[in-house]
């Protein structure tokens, strides 16, 4: 229980991961890539490859972020550093937030719900983050099969109404529009930041780095095939198809008789998003619990961090085209830096002695 | 003064002090030699015949030296107690083993001739099976501990008593395999029946109050069964086993959720009929408890989800119903539930009238009369047999299926999805004596996936599963 096994990191690489970038992200990189939707995913995934790479090899001192930070800064720098990140990762959650609010009314409700809908999820991530980080990795063990199982039914029912001749010619959109969409997509790929908070939760073995990579892009690659299969279904529609991952099944043609059999992959889609959505949250506990020296118990942490989110969501609720704007364009930048960045840079903190 | 004098007659005045009960007799005879015994035994649990011929018989004939050693000598009886304090010699007579004192004694002798009341070895009637053994546990503790060993011939097998009840000084057995069992969970559970301080212990039910550590909690965390033949297999995979007397139900720790998706059929019929019918299980438990939830969600919240034939159908079902549909199918499930308890506490010859009145009256004329509608009673039917077929873990599944239907009712499917979320979560969390229940799913135990929901040939489990960490790891030679 206290700790992770590389199994269950792996698994969240290859099948949690993947499944939060299945909402808005291929619309919005339609919007500035157009056909070549997926190069600038796989920038962004081929730089989190890597730094999930050096966050692994950082994490061989087997010591928790907030004692290898310590050890380079001080417990005050640690502190301030653990603070910084307790803040990106609740920014982080906003958006993931939002967008799978906007999923749950549009998707299961046939009318707009009153917001009151939403909610339970703050009861629920508050119950989530209040238990140790380390505990994810049981979660991870069965929400694997379950991901599993919903990415390929859905696949399954999409992939023959897909032409994909339609990302044909490659490079259409230009450098510009690669440029485009890689900053409007940017919010999506803060996985290596998570990562840093599983360090010290799990025994390094060998060889551990680059399998953890190597799985980190296999989920990755499940992503770009989502991608490819959803622009041969839309093609120039593609733009406005917002929560994608709902739409792609719905042309299977026996649907007509069966009734909507992919909500059954939907709802446990959506039962991953769930924890995919509030592990930010939990990060954002850990760093707070962490940066307070465990002062601040994580029940406590868990109650505030989920207030705040809460609070965030509300007042953003009636400005999400202005959130959305405010996030793609001013300040994308936030991500790369401290979801890609920072995390790889780790790999040069002076490291603690390895307890053994 | 808790000591025996050697004086009979203020040794059997103590024992009256203490044992002033109508049914405490006292049975006074003299040996060959004139000598003068007493037998103090209650009357109801001991027997008589076996008294007579063990101990009385015996000694009208005695002639020899007068120490407890060699009265002992004497008595046929096998199984003979020598205690020096009045207060354990009273607490032997109340267990039905008769005490014997004489002049001049140096200790009292407590003879093993209790008397028995059990109930024949018979099939459990909670775990029926087509194939395989039908003996079950009966109220005897002794009986019991007898099937285990009638399976179990091993020096391996230790068998542990301890009293527990102030009052009812009730016997618990706890049964393990040395060399196999994990010692920490032996001690453990000895541990905690040293600990446990109650008046009366009536069943073993209570004793997983004790063995739980959230007591409160919906999930259980003591596995339970009234057959012989799985509580050996259990205890041979390294589970440790409690028997109680009184009770026909003994008790398995640790326990893992996947147990009870298993039936002792499983291991007697073709390895892809026994993966068949516990996926069966698995789909029969989860309809029943979501079925009912979604069937409320999609009416409420998302009649897309309904294929269009199917839409209309149900559309015409519930034309005029004045009920809302969350009202609706908790009313049917009240009257499920209702209708269930009655029927196992009511009397079997009322039991066919109860059938009659739930099915025809309340079921047929609630539709006619338009109170409920036919697809809320049908989805309640099939939910209230779903979950019956995993019926160990009927008390924790009833009552997720009301709250999932609240949850549904309340918020929609995305409630019932957030629940499902916040139950795995929890789950997770639950252990058993060190063991996650949700092994071996969560954490993932490849090895022993080979007999949780799908069972492999009998070749191919030839290790003992992993989650119970049991020192002796193979279980039967590749």
């Amino acid at each position: 229980m206290k700790e992770l096994s590389a199994r269950q990191l792996y698994f969240y690489f290859l099948c949690i991961a993947p499944v939060g970038k299945l909402i808005l992200m291929p619309a919005q990189l339609v919007s500035g890539a157009k056909n070549d939707l997926l190069f600038p995913a796989l920038l962004h995934m081929l730089l989190s490859a890597g730094a999930v790479f050096c966050v692994m090899l950082a994490a061989r001192a087997e010591k928790p972020l907030p004692e290898l930070l310590s050890a380079a800064f001080g417990r005050i720098g640690a502190a301030a550093i653990l603070f910084l990140f307790a803040a990106f990762f609740l920014f982080a959650a906003v958006f993931p937030l939002t967008e799978q609010m906007l999923l749950v009314q549009s998707v299961y409700y046939d009318t707009l719900p009153s917001i009151l809908s939403f909610l339970p999820f703050f009861l629920f991530s508050a119950y989530f983050c209040a238990r140790p980080f380390a505990e994810n990795g049981r979660i991870f063990d069965l929400l694997a099969p379950l991901s599993a199982l919903g990415f390929l039914g859905l696949m399954v029912l999409a992939v023959p109404s897909a032409d994909f001749s339609a990302l044909l010619p490659a490079g259409a959109a230009g450098g510009n529009g690669f440029l485009l969409a890689a900053c409007e997509s940017a919010l999506w790929f803060f996985d290596p930041a998570l990562l840093l908070l599983f360090a010290g939760r799990f025994r390094y073995r060998s060889g551990m780095a680059w399998k953890t990579a190597a799985f980190s892009l296999l989920g990755s690659a499940a992503v770009l095939f989502f991608l490819a299969v959803f622009y041969g279904i839309f093609s120039d529609l593609a733009l406005r198809q917002t929560f994608a991952f709902a739409k792609v099944s719905k042309y299977f043609s026996a649907i007509t008789v069966l009734g909507r059999i992919d909500y059954l992959f939907l709802c446990l889609l959506t039962l991953v998003m769930a924890f995919y959505a509030a592990l930010p949250l939990q990060a954002c506990c850990a760093c707070l619990h962490g940066g307070t020296n465990g002062k601040l118990p994580r029940p406590a942490a868990a109650c505030a961090v989920n207030a705040a989110a809460l609070a965030l969501l509300l007042l953003t609720r009636f400005r999400y085209a202005a959130l959305q704007e405010w996030l793609m364009h001013k300040l994308f930048w936030i991500f790369p830096l401290f979801g890609v960045l920072l995390p790889a840079l780790t790999l040069l903190l002076r490291r603690p002695r390895r307890a053994r | 003064m808790n000591k025996i004098t050697g004086t009979l007659r203020r040794d059997e005045a103590e024992l009256k002090r203490l044992l002033p009960a109508e049914d405490v007799l006292t049975f006074p005879f003299r040996g060959q030699d004139g000598r003068e015994f007493l037998l103090v035994f209650a009357d109801p649990v001991t027997d008589k015949e076996l008294l007579g011929e063990q101990v009385i018989r015996p000694l009208g004939d005695y002639g020899g030296g007068m120490s407890a050693k060699e009265v002992a000598e004497c008595l046929t009886s096998p199984e003979i107690k020598q205690l020096s304090r009045v207060s354990d010699l009273a607490a032997e007579i109340l267990a039905g083993n008769p005490v014997l004192l004489w002049e001049g004694a140096d200790a009292g002798l407590a003879c093993g001739t209790k008397k028995v009341f059990a109930r024949a070895v018979a099939e459990p009637p909670t775990d029926v099976t087509v194939k395989g053994p039908r003996e079950g546990f009966v109220e005897d503790v002794k009986i019991n501990c007898a099937l285990v060993r009638k399976r179990l011939k091993t020096c391996e097998l230790r068998l542990h008593t301890v009293q527990i009840g102030r009052r009812s000084k009730t016997a618990v057995t706890v049964c393990y395999l040395d060399g196999i069992s994990d010692m920490a969970v032996v001690k453990q559970v000895k541990r905690i029946l040293r600990r446990i301080d109650i008046d009366v212990l009536p069943d073993s039910s209570y004793l997983i109050h004790f063995l739980s550590p959230k007591p409160h909690s919906l999930v259980k965390r003591v596995g339970t069964t009234e057959k012989p033949d799985i509580f050996c297999a259990k205890i041979a995979e390294g589970r440790v086993g409690i028997l109680a007397d009184g009770s026909p139900i003994a008790l398995t720790v640790p326990y893992l959720l996947a147990e009870d998706f298993q039936s002792a059929e499983d291991y007697f019929v073709p390895a892809a009929r026994a993966t068949f019918t516990r996926l069966l299980r698995l789909f029969a438990l989860l309809t029943a408890i979501y079925l009912p939830a979604f069937y409320i969600a999609a009416q409420l919240y998302k009649l897309q989800l309904f294929p269009v034939k199917l839409l209309l159908t149900i559309m015409g079902s519930i034309q005029g119903i004045p009920l809302s549909p969350s009202l609706e199918m908790l009313l049917v499930l009240l009257v499920l539930e209702v209708l269930n308890e009655a029927s196992i506490r009511m009397p079997k010859y009322v039991g066919m009238a109860l059938s009659v009145v739930g099915a025809l009256v309340l079921g047929e004329t609630a539709v006619r009369a338009g109170f409920v509608s036919t697809p809320a009673i049908i989805i309640i039917a099939f939910s209230g047999i779903g979950l019956y077929a995993v019926p160990n873990l009927i008390e924790a599944t009833s009552v997720v299926r009301l709250l999932m239907l609240l949850v549904a009712g309340s918020t929609g499917p995305y409630g019932i999805i957030l629940f499902t979320a916040f139950l795995l979560c929890f789950l997770c969390r639950c252990e058993s004596f060190g063991t996650s229940v949700l092994a071996p799913f969560s954490p993932l135990i490849a090895r022993d996936l080979k007999d949780s929901l799908v069972k492999y040939e009998l070749s191919a489990l030839g290790m003992r599963p992993r989650a119970l960490n049991s020192k002796n790891k193979r279980r039967m030679a590749p």
